[in-house]
């Protein structure tokens, strides 16, 4: 295999694993209990997403003090107001406050 | 349509503006991906072009990421299709979630929809439902276009850009920022918040399981311990 055979099977494999439900399942009702299961995968993902992208390849040990604070102060603003825009600055300057002066 | 449900239902500009207003602020977050992007490329030893073609062709920047990643390490071409398989894996549970939705959309929407079905575009369908059909299609297809094309053209500048923004920015901090202020918009009962932190707190003791293996773990635990919540008797 070549690197563009690997860049096919991958956008390949990404496009079935986005479309599996959507295009086979559409048209079967999902039952009562699957539905309610499936309300928390929100949460769940980004909760996990969170975690995986803060921690990046060096694990546990890259989450300090500024980016607990970071993440923190996101979330205080993203309670308080609708726009994700005052949550990234909110975040991000607490992140680089933090470390300039931790 | 009668005079009810034209009160009801947004017009149609109404839905694309307010989808792409959504998309734009949601993307700034995206931008130090961009460069992230760009770096891995040039890092990779694949041309400038054919490293930007995993864009229109996997649209996913995290498996993008990690595709190139491997291929440039020298690991196989097989091994790092299924590792960039794996880390995006969690498509499959959006993919169930929005479903319901699919049940009265035409079947080239169900078909076309499934291509931009990322990360961001799945948090704004879950925060602004649409329960009248053509609006949700409205809003899916101009939330998720309007990332594709700016991921485009990112991805792009992320090439030129990328090698020589300093690392000590810090700047890939903004995604982690983006997903908290998409977490806490869906966080509207004690189940939910449950499902938040299982998931989290798992994906921190499983952050050791190869390519990112324990985000679906971490996921899958974490939805079922917000079930379990919400039929435990208060």
């Amino acid at each position: 295999m070549t690197p563009v055979t690997a860049i096919l099977l991958t956008g390949l494999g990404t496009y079935l694993l986005r479309a599996v439900f959507i295009v086979t399942a559409s048209r079967r009702s999902l039952s009562p209990a699957v539905l309610s299961f499936l309300e928390y995968v929100g949460p769940a993902v980004m909760a996990a997403l969170v975690v995986s992208m803060t921690a990046g390849s060096s694990g546990l040990s890259q989450m300090k003090t500024p980016e607990l604070g970071g993440l923190c102060a996101a979330a205080v603003v993203a309670r308080y107001s609708s726009g994700h825009l005052y949550s990234l600055i909110a975040g991000m300057t607490v992140f680089w406050l933090l470390r300039a002066f931790l | 349509m009668n005079a009810q449900s034209e009160t009801q239902v947004p017009a149609d500009r109404d839905i694309i503006r307010d989808a792409l207003l959504a998309t734009f602020s949601l993307f700034i977050p995206v931008i130090p991906f961009t460069l992230v992007f760009g770096v891995v490329v040039a890092e990779s030893g694949l041309s400038a072009t054919l490293g930007w073609s995993s864009s229109p062709i996997i649209f996913s920047g995290a498996a993008q990421i990690t595709l190139l990643s491997l291929l440039g390490e020298g690991a196989s071409t097989a091994a790092a299709a299924t590792a960039a398989l794996i880390v995006g894996a969690r498509h499959l549970l959006y993919s169930a979630a929005v479903a319901p939705q699919f049940q009265h959309q035409p079947r080239w929407f169900r078909w076309l929809a499934p291509y931009v079905l990322i990360d961001q575009v799945f948090a704004l369908l879950k925060l602004h439902q649409h329960t009248d059909p053509r609006a949700y299609r409205l809003y899916y297809l101009a939330t998720g276009f309007g990332f594709w094309s700016l991921w485009m053209l990112f991805t792009a500048l992320g090439l030129i850009l990328g090698p020589t923004v300093p690392e000590s920015w810090g700047l890939a901090f903004a995604a982690p920022v983006m997903f908290v202020s998409l977490l806490v918009g869906m966080v509207d009962s004690r189940p939910k918040l449950v499902a938040a932190i299982v998931g989290a707190v798992l994906m921190a003791l499983l952050l050791g399981v190869p390519n990112r293996g324990g985000l679906m773990i971490a996921a899958l635990v974490g939805m079922a311990a917000g079930a379990v919540m919400e039929r435990w008797p208060r």
